[in-house]
């Protein structure tokens, strides 16, 4: 039984300018939530409305999956895309994705949710061309139901938890896919333990980011070279609480191919750019991954831009969570 | 804010020094852990909000708090 308390509305003018009132929405309008709607939304997913997928413990915060529905009902979802938004939710709401810190920092940390698995090509996440823009709904609206999540429900709100200095465009929504099929680099997903044929999103946390766009280097090592300036300059830090720090590297089209050419897998490049660090001397000290696994390595974009994106962390660990479906949730 | 009112909880007393870019976030966690009046300690600029400060700068600026500390715990 749905629990949240139920709002009529003359027309949908005034629903909007209501929801606006009660700092209900991100700024951009919202579809609304009827208990019709959130109640096909859990039974795409296979959820009971009470069925707990996080907590926040120091806002007093518990989000349920009927919060969640609701949300992605109003950020413009497709029900098909709801298990996906539940796993990217029970990612960032782990401990150690530290939704407290992340999303009420000065820094403005954005939450970039990365999808893997069959999933994209059923739900149609983009992999390829202007992956990280606008464009794609199942990309924009799974990035932004986690948000509004984060708004509505977590109490990141600016002036209350949200205490950015500028914050960034990043926290209307940001999620992509893995292009997995331009290469035979192994996913992300696979990398952290699942199987090729289970769907996961994966959460990454991060306060900075930086485009190494070089059109000149063609072989792997000149082009790690372009981005260890870079990490090495700014650093990789991490707390006590999360010890050690993930590192998010898009390596796009006209990139991989290079590595791919000479054969490196991503296990390669991640032990190469260690071993750089390493023997960085006193900078090494930045470089809080805790070994070359902090290194996460994903290939996405279309061809023609020579570029990688990094994204540098917040004080969190990127989490993975499988995508589960119906059937699996009504088993458990 | 939360570490002091928890502290409190736990029966220790305690006290919370607040920048004044985070205070309004302060006082959203004083109100939503139950203790809207909760005094706090507020430090301004020059300080800067993250604590990136020399030593020289936390010796003044405890010098400044601590009378006020001393008198929050004293007279309560």
């Amino acid at each position: 039984m749905l629990r949240a308390a139920r709002h009529e509305y003359r027309d949908y003018s005034s629903l909007l300018e209501d929801y606006y009132e009660r700092g209900w929405t991100d700024g951009l309008p919202v579809v609304p939530p009827t208990p019709e709607s959130v109640e096909l939304f859990l039974d795409r997913a296979g959820l009971e409305p009470d069925r707990v997928l996080g907590a926040v413990p120091t806002r007093e915060v518990v989000v349920t999956a009927e919060h969640a529905a609701i949300n992605a009902v109003m950020a413009g979802c497709r029900p098909e895309y709801f298990p996906t938004v539940v796993a990217a939710i029970r990612a960032h709401l782990h401990e150690m994705g530290n939704c407290h810190s992340t999303t009420g920092t000065l820094s403005g940390a954005s939450q970039i949710v990365v999808v893997n698995g069959p999933v994209r090509g059923e739900i149609g996440v983009e992999c390829r061309g202007a992956c990280f823009g606008p464009g794609f709904r199942a990309n924009a609206t799974i990035g932004r139901a986690l948000r509004l999540v984060i708004r509505n429900v977590c109490r990141a709100v600016p002036g209350v938890f949200d205490r950015a200095s500028l914050s960034t465009p990043m926290r209307y929504a940001f999620c992509f896919g893995e292009d997995e099929e331009a290469n035979d680099w192994l996913p992300l997903h696979v990398e952290r333990g699942f199987s090729p044929q289970e769907s996961t999103a994966t959460v990454h946390s991060t306060m900075q980011v930086c485009e190494v766009m070089d059109y000149t280097s063609r072989t792997p090592e000149a082009i790690c070279e372009g981005w260890l300036a870079e990490i090495l300059r700014r650093g990789i830090f991490a707390d006590r609480f999360v010890a050690q720090a993930n590192i998010l590297i898009v390596v796009s089209a006209e990139h991989q191919r290079y590595f791919n050419q000479a054969g490196w897998s991503k296990a390669d490049l991640r032990n190469h750019l260690w071993q750089r660090c390493q023997a960085s001397g006193e900078n090494a000290k930045r470089i809080m991954l805790g070994g070359p696994e902090g290194f996460l390595v994903v290939g996405a974009g279309g061809p023609g831009h020579a570029t990688t994106w990094l994204f540098f962390p917040h004080l969190a660990w990127a989490i993975t969570q499988r995508i589960e479906s119906a059937n699996d949730e009504r088993r458990t | 804010m939360r570490d002091a009112i928890e502290l409190e909880w736990a029966g220790v007393p305690s006290l919370a020094i607040i920048h004044e870019a985070v205070r309004g976030s302060a006082e959203s966690m004083a109100r939503l852990s139950g203790f809207p009046d909760y005094g706090f300690i507020l430090v301004d600029y020059p300080w800067i909000p993250t604590a990136v400060w020399t030593d020289d700068e936390v010796r003044t600026l405890a010098r400044r708090v601590a009378p006020q500390v001393i008198e929050r715990f004293v007279r309560g």
